[in-house]
């Protein structure tokens, strides 16, 4: 009972943290997607000179950690005189991890519309820009919202890197907390309880949209969707990993 | 029109030295040929003989290694420019339909009128209704393709490549992926445009059709052309052994 009642005292500062968390997932990802896609878009280009720079960079977005990504911004950048606010710095690093990872996504959800769709887009005189915006991402965008939602889930939960450079999110709330308690399982708990809390209703709210099913296919398209590779970040636990 | 008196002053299409290779392995070597308006031109001939190479060289699909393709009278080249006046021109179905799961029979045939010619969309849509009706598809204007027997999505598939008005039509074996009944609507379908006077260019395994709608056979087997002839001529009494053990192949079946 009495963890109940110390709960009901952190609650009120946990939540504080809880807007700083999804503030910081909302403008990684409002940042990262758009710079994913650009960059998946990049990755299949024709052209070498616009594919090479834009792989090296996704592969150095998903090699790096995201906490070494997020020091690099904080404590590197400065060197370079660049200075932001821990909020803006960690927005950054995520966002950057997040166009990374994303690309992915988006590069597995554009090869797996057959070639014979373009080939038809061609044969029909559409420009390489018409083909991508009314044939290519209009079916690769329902192939990739699964793993996307399930990267939305798992940088919800990677914001608590923030931490490290002292964003108020919601693992450092707990963190002040429990230094000045000492009362570590009960604050560690409550938070796990509240990110817990949001990625499972965000997981069934998910499952509601778009239930597991497989992809139609028309007779005609010979290959089934590549499933988007190596999309797991660096943070994401083997079990998490094995439930998705 | 008939092969036997064609005296063509000057054909709509026409292949010239046309050599197709994937990286440096040459696939159709050195084919000319020259298809009048109006005229349907059956290419037979065993797998992996470049026919569908050879097809999709005309419309650039496969842009030819060497060689020169002329339509009604403009070379094509590697430009921009001259691509887009060749594929407003050249229609093409294909084996798998490549029909867009996304969009309803309608929104297939009316895309290209769009966004290719720029065609305002009342008027597209009004071009593509009378596409799908000639098809006999109107009735499944607003279905999409996933909902169609393969037989109807090959048919969306002729409309949408119709809608743009082409000179020639190029089938690369558009019934290949079906069962013989649903092949047969889509064989009637292109018998039809035959009569209508459609310039076409066919890849098919379907002797029948060959012989009975196409005016010229084409006989391919190794990337050449081994012999060519007016459809009764070539189907009955072929000279070339090739096509002799080819044809007899076929209907010892």
């Amino acid at each position: 009972m009495s963890m109940l009642n110390e709960w009901q005292d952190y609650l009120p500062d946990f939540l504080d943290g809880l807007v700083v968390t999804l503030q910081l997932t909302g403008v990684s990802l409002l940042l990262g997607l758009p710079l994913g896609l650009g960059l998946a878009l990049a990755m299949t280009a024709r052209r070498p000179a616009i594919r090479w720079p834009a792989t090296l960079l996704v592969e150095v977005g998903r090699g790096a950690p995201a906490l070494v990504v997020l020091y690099f911004v904080y404590y590197g950048l400065p060197q370079l005189s660049l200075t932001w606010s821990s909020f803006a710095c960690a927005a950054i690093a995520l966002a950057f991890t997040t166009s990374a990872y994303t690309a992915d996504i988006f590069r597995a959800g554009i090869s797996s519309i057959p070639v014979g769709h373009r080939e038809a887009c061609q044969a029909l005189g559409l420009s390489h820009a018409k083909e991508l915006r009314l044939v290519v991402l209009p079916q690769a965008i329902r192939v990739v919202i699964p793993p996307l939602v399930g990267f939305c889930i798992l940088l919800y939960q990677g914001t608590s890197l923030a931490f490290a450079v002292s964003v108020p999110e919601l693992l450092s709330r707990a963190y002040s907390q429990a230094s000045i308690t000492y009362q570590f399982t009960a604050t560690l708990t409550l938070a796990g309880l509240v990110y817990g809390a949001i990625s499972l209703a965000a997981v069934a709210l998910m499952r509601a949209r778009w239930p597991r099913r497989t992809p139609t296919i028309t007779a005609g398209a010979t290959r089934p969707p590549e499933p988007p590779t190596r999309t797991h970040p660096s943070w994401e636990t083997t079990s998490e990993r094995r439930e998705r | 029109m008939k092969y036997d008196d064609h005296p063509v002053v000057r054909p709509l299409l026409a292949l010239d030295g046309v050599c197709v290779a994937y990286r440096h392995h040459e696939v159709v070597h050195d084919v000319s040929l020259e298809v009048a308006s109006g005229e349907v031109v059956a290419l037979i001939g065993p797998s992996g003989a470049g026919k569908s190479s050879l097809l999709r060289a005309i419309n650039f699909l496969e842009p030819p290694s060497k060689g020169r393709i002329v339509l009604d009278g403009a070379e094509v080249g590697g430009s921009r420019r001259s691509l887009d006046a060749l594929r407003r021109e050249v229609g093409m179905v294909f084996q798998n339909f490549n029909l867009f799961p996304h969009l309803t029979a309608l929104q297939n045939v009316m895309l290209a009128p769009v966004h290719t010619l720029g065609i305002p969309p009342a008027q597209a849509r009004e071009r593509a209704m009378q596409q799908l009706t000639h098809v006999g598809l109107a009735d499944h204007a607003h279905v999409k393709p996933g909902k169609c027997s393969g037989g109807q999505q090959q048919r969306i598939a002729i409309a949408r490549a119709l809608a743009m008005e082409p000179k020639v039509m190029l089938f690369d074996e558009p019934t290949s992926a079906l069962d013989p009944e649903l092949g047969a609507e889509v064989l009637a379908t292109m018998r039809a445009l035959a009569a209508e006077g459609m310039t076409m260019v066919v890849v098919t395994h379907e002797m029948h059709f060959a012989e009975d709608v196409a005016d010229r056979v084409v006989f391919m087997a190794d990337g050449r052309i081994v012999e060519e002839n007016a459809a009764g001529k070539l189907m009955r009494d072929p000279q070339h052994p090739r096509t002799q053990r080819f044809l007899n192949a076929v209907r010892n079946r």
